[in-house]
């Protein structure tokens, strides 16, 4: 028995199920394969989901009951710590209440088991019903390649053929360095490791402590003193009764330190800004990820090939530039997208690279490849010590002086800003720094 | 004045210390309640255990004797039961929750008519119904569950009530029972070879041994460990597998559940399928070299190394201890 | 010969898994075969592999339970019949053998088989419940099982050993997990189930539990434990000294 479908999908993560979701609305034929025993199993991480492309994939899904999304985000925070003091900025507006949300936070296992739900009923109500198929607990080994294109996949012992695959597997491409899109080694100076726990509160203690309101969530971003002097930052996002905290700490960085990310991560929930947030929280899971930097430098030679597209992590496109970690966003648009390219292929009966540039066509005219080339910069800025180090202590030492009243002779915040500086770095270094932050964020 | 009806399992020519945890418990009930306390044996000669019961505050004797109980075949078993619930016609009926018994619960309750709460750590007679703690989800949570009907069957976990001697001169009430014909036929019984003097679901200690016990090396000790402490010998699921163990063995979930005063858990992660069968035990002792191992969740000594260098080190030690004593 | 296996479907037990207000909190995501059933299933298979006959399968459960038949037919049962229940009904075991003998009046196998207990509730109950329902001769706790002609071979695991006990069919067997390790259905099982038929038919008339759980608690907790550290035999002379004060040895 070897059917052959329109597409065959590997993983069911985000960029998976929204390829899938798209196929399905489209009549298509296809068959995802998902090696986690239902989609979200293999994934413990979790975060805020950005932007509004979840509203065109579940056109006003925050008025489904129990949809698999915790909180929207309508207050942020970016916090600056040395090891006594935290320093932050704090917004909050009500145009983020506003459907559709510009954020959303979800835990992976509730969210992506959702979503394939989703797609399972858009497969129900298309034409190709009983031949588009979700199978999960299966592990994709290789890609059948005949003569240089991609023409279906082999798992356990069955092949199964499709005019075309989407590799969407996530950071540990195997499969796309096995096309040989990605190189065998990708630098660890491109990867950085995530370590995150889950954290149980009741929910109405979890919402007088954040100040929640409904399903109104907050995002709290932290540099410094975070991440022990390694390069990174540190997040704390509010889930409907829980709270998601993790690192994201440069691989590279972290070697040469030699510290295990583990035992930072306690550090940090020590640290007494985040201390008095955790407070009498349940531990459910903890968890630690290879995720990608952001820096195109690891990104796959291309996204396409003969018979093949890759999609979401596996292509890299993640984005840390600091102001949020992006990767499930650009997971979800890459999976779109080349689903789309999918369907057009279809039409024109041509899986050949050159149709399926029109993927990497589409991803370049998206916001993703636009912010990828834009925040390029801010992703180097981010390497640059100075910004977990000496910044952030610079900003508490301010804070510490201009919010303290001692009975002293009060000094003007300018002068106050001019002595910390010199304690932690040369004028020049701050300028080129600041010049350079300016201009990348 | 209502009944409650205590089932006496007797096993290879003796009636189980379960039983009398059980028996132990419904005295405790019936005096609550004012009830009468009745007990039930089915064995070739059961009125040789009536005192047995009488020994635990049985006042009336239940004695069904016939050679097929010596088989393990479930018909009899449920028609001689059903007889005798019929003419006492109990409030209560409680069994200790073998494998015997398991085997018979069900039909048995559906013949009389009966609720049943299998598998209980707990019970109590309120408001007109049976209350019982429920280990489930693997013994992760316990469910407090209510069964109303007459009767209601309780089976009950060994380990939950130390049993008490109550002796009272009981009442032996032969029951007539001829069997009628059985469609089953028995073609063997397998008596395990588990090694260790005792059997399992009786023993005051239980070594029990994991798939840190790779090889005859590693068993030899286990044997030789639980010789020194008189132990019977367990296993997990995953030296069962392996058939270095046989399947009587096996503690937990699938296995028996076992409540000794002392238990080794040798090379035993600890997984909640196997935590699910020991937890009663008094003193637990976990030997694993892995710190982080579950088991030491549960333990109340734990020994953090080689089982190898371990094994041998504590059962010199202990025979030491033995010849000084 | 026609077997057909009674299937549930359980939490994972190995989920993270909370009690709130009484009431037990999982991921609604998080629903398997019960493992026992699994092993009724796989056992069935390879029993009809070697000597003809078929495979059909009865749950009862909610809608979505339906994936849970989907999982059977994938390793390669030929008929699936979901009886539906609402999300919230309390089935005891006797409800359930209750709903399952009524589904059976139709039908005539050689062999009904079930779970010797369902991994969620433990209770152990519903196969001999069955079989007493519908007058069937039957057999619990089964490690091994073949057939000869006609009769079903049961090997049981027993309090003291394991006794092998002969079954005249039409008759009613429980399965252990010892029996086998259930197969992992391939992409070919998968596809080939998208095409069997679920029968599905909603159940009218609810028997009344007779067992209600009353509300969930944690585990009473044990006394911390101690680790022994030190040189293996200091470790023992430790321990060996604690077990005499206790007394246990
Ligand atoms: C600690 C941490 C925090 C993060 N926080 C955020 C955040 O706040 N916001 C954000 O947008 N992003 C965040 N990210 C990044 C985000 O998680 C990823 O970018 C996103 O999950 C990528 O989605 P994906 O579908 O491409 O890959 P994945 O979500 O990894 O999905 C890949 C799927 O493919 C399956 N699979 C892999 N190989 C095979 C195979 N051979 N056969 C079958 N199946 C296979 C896997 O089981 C998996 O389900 C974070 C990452 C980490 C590690
Ligand atoms: C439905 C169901 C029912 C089940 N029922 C049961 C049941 O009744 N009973 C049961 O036991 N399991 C049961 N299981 C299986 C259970 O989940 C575990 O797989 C099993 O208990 C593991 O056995 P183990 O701890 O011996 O092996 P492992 O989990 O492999 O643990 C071996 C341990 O030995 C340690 N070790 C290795 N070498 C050494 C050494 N040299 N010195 C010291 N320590 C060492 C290791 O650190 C490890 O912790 C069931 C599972 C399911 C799904
Ligand atoms: N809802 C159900 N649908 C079908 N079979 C069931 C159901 N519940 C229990 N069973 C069967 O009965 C066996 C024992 O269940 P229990 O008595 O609940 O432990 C299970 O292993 C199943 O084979």
């Amino acid at each position: 028995m070897d059917e052959t479908f329109d597409c065959i999908i590997v993983g069911g993560g985000i960029a998976g199920l929204s390829a899938a979701l798209t196929l399905a609305r489209a009549d298509a034929r296809f068959l995802l394969i998902e090696r986690g025993e239902w989609s979200g199993a293999k994934n413990v991480s979790g975060g805020v989901l950005w932007g509004h492309d979840l509203a065109r994939l579940v056109p006003n899904y925050w008025e489904e009951e129990d949809a698999g999304w915790d909180r929207f985000v309508n207050h942020r925070r970016l916090t600056f710590m040395d090891d006594g003091a935290s320093f932050s900025l704090d917004f909050k507006s009500d145009h983020l209440n506003a459907t559709p949300y510009v954020g959303v936070t979800v835990l992976r296992s509730r969210f992506d088991a959702w979503l394939a739900g989703k797609v399972q009923e858009a497969i129900d109500q298309s034409t190709a019903a009983d031949e588009s198929i979700l199978a999960t607990d299966i592990l994709v080994r290789e890609v059948i390649q005949e003569d240089g294109r991609v023409v279906g996949i082999r798992a356990g012992d069955d092949a199964f053929y499709a005019d075309c695959v989407i590799l969407a597997e996530g950071v540990n491409n195997l499969l796309t360095r096995q096309v040989g899109l990605q190189t065998d080694y990708v630098p660890a100076e491109g990867l950085a490791v995530g370590v995150k726990e889950v954290i149980r509160f009741d929910r109405t203690v979890l919402e007088d402590r954040f100040q929640l309101n409904g399903r109104s969530g907050m995002t709290n971003e932290y540099v410094g003193y975070a991440s022990g002097g390694v390069e990174g930052g540190g997040f704390l996002y509010t889930n409907l009764d829980s709270v998601s905290i993790g690192l994201v700490l440069g691989m590279a960085d972290l070697r040469r330190a030699g510290l295990k990310p583990y035992d930072l991560l306690n550090q940090f929930k020590t640290h007494p800004a985040v201390a008095d947030t955790i407070r009498g929280g349940e531990v459910l899971e903890y968890s630690a990820k290879v995720v990608s930097t952001g820096d195109m430098r690891v990104m796959p030679r291309e996204v396409y090939a003969d018979g093949v597209l890759i999609a979401g992590e596996a292509a890299n496109l993640v984005l840390n530039a600091g102001r949020a970690i992006q990767g499930m966003d650009y997971a979800m648009r890459s999976g779109i997208l080349a689903a789309e390219t999918v369907l057009e292929a279809k039409g024109a009966g041509n899986f050949s690279a050159a149709f399926l540039q029109h993927y990497r066509a589409a991803l370049d005219n998206s916001y993703v490849m636009q912010d990828l080339r834009g925040f390029q910069q801010a992703v180097q800025v981010l390497h640059n010590p100075a910004m977990f180090t000496a910044v952030p202590r610079m900003v508490c030492d301010f804070g510490r002086e201009f919010f303290t009243v001692d009975n002293q002779p009060t000094r003007k915040a300018y002068q106050i800003l001019r002595d910390v500086r010199k304690e932690h770095m040369s004028y020049w270094d701050l300028v080129k720094l600041g010049s350079r932050a300016a201009r990348a964020l | 004045m209502p009944t409650i009806l205590s089932t006496v399992v007797v096993q290879s020519g003796k009636s189980t210390r379960a039983s009398f945890e059980v028996l132990t418990r419904c005295r405790q009930i019936a005096d609550a309640q004012g009830w009468d306390l009745a007990a039930v044996i089915l064995a070739p000669d059961a009125a040789a255990f009536a005192d047995d019961a009488a020994l635990y505050g049985a006042k009336t004797v239940y004695a069904v004797s016939h050679p097929l109980f010596e088989s393990p075949l479930n018909t009899p078993v449920v028609d001689a039961l059903a007889a005798v619930i019929e003419q006492v016609q109990p409030a209560v009926v409680a069994f200790p929750s073998s494998e015997g018994v398991k085997d018979v619960l069900g039909a048995l309750a559906v013949r009389t008519g009966a609720a049943v709460l299998a598998d209980v750590a707990e019970f109590d007679v309120k408001d007109g119904g049976v209350e019982a703690l429920r280990p489930v989800m693997a013994a992760k949570f316990m469910a407090r569950t209510r069964a109303e009907g007459s009767p209601v069957f309780v089976s009950v976990r060994s380990g939950s009530t130390p049993a008490e001697e109550a002796p009272v001169d009981a009442d032996v009430q032969p029951v007539a029972f001829d069997a009628g014909t059985t469609a089953q036929t028995l073609r063997e019984v397998a008596a395990a070879t588990v090694g260790g003097a005792v059997d399992l679901s009786e023993a005051l200690v239980v070594v029990a041994a994991g798939r840190g016990v790779k090889d005859d090396e590693a068993k030899r000790l286990v044997d030789e460990l639980a010789a020194v402490t008189g132990a019977a010998i367990g296993a997990s699921r995953a030296v069962v597998e392996t058939g270095m163990f046989p399947a009587t063995a096996q503690i937990g979930q699938t296995g028996k559940v076992v409540s000794p005063d002392l238990y080794f858990a040798v090379g035993i992660s600890g997984a909640v399928q196997h935590v699910a069968g020991m937890t009663n035990s008094r003193i637990i002792v976990a030997i694993n070299k892995d710190p982080d191992a579950p088991i030491f969740d549960v333990a109340t000594y734990g020994l953090v190394g080689d089982l190898y260098t371990i094994l041998p080190a504590l059962i010199a030690e202990l025979k030491k201890a033995n010849a000084a004593a | 010969m026609k077997f057909c296996v009674c299937i549930k479907q359980v939490p994972d037990v190995s989920a993270p898994i909370q009690i709130r207000g009484g009431e037990l909190v999982m991921d609604a995501g998080r629903m398997v075969l019960n493992a026992y059933d699994a092993s009724a299933v796989e056992e069935a298979l390879v029993l009809t592999d070697a000597h003809g006959g078929e495979v059909d399968v009865v749950l009862i459960g909610p809608e979505r339970a339906a994936e849970t038949v989907r999982k059977a037919l994938a390793m390669g049962a030929a008929r699936g019949t979901h009886l539906v229940v609402p999300d919230d009904a309390e089935l005891d075991s006797s409800a359930v053998s209750e709903l399952l003998a009524r589904h059976f009046e139709g039908h005539d196998y050689d062999v009904i088989a079930t779970g010797k207990q369902a991994q969620d509730t433990d209770a152990g109950l519903a196969g001999g419940m069955l079989a007493e329902r519908l007058g069937l001769p039957y057999a619990t706790n089964a490690v091994g099982l073949a057939v000869e002609d006609g009769t079903l071979v049961v090997t049981r695991q027993g309090d003291a050993g394991q006794e092998i006990i002969a079954l005249p069919t039409p008759c009613l067997v429980t399965c252990s997990n010892d029996m086998n390790d259930p197969r992992i259905p391939n992409l070919k099982g998968i596809m080939a189930a998208k095409k069997k038929v679920i029968e599905t038919k909603p159940v009218e008339g609810l028997p009344a539990a007779s067992v209600r759980v009353l509300r969930y608690e944690p585990m009473p907790t044990r006394e911390p434990g101690q680790t022994i550290d030190g040189e293996p035999a200091e470790q023992a002379a430790e321990i060996v000294r604690r077990l005499h004060e206790a007394s246990v040895i």
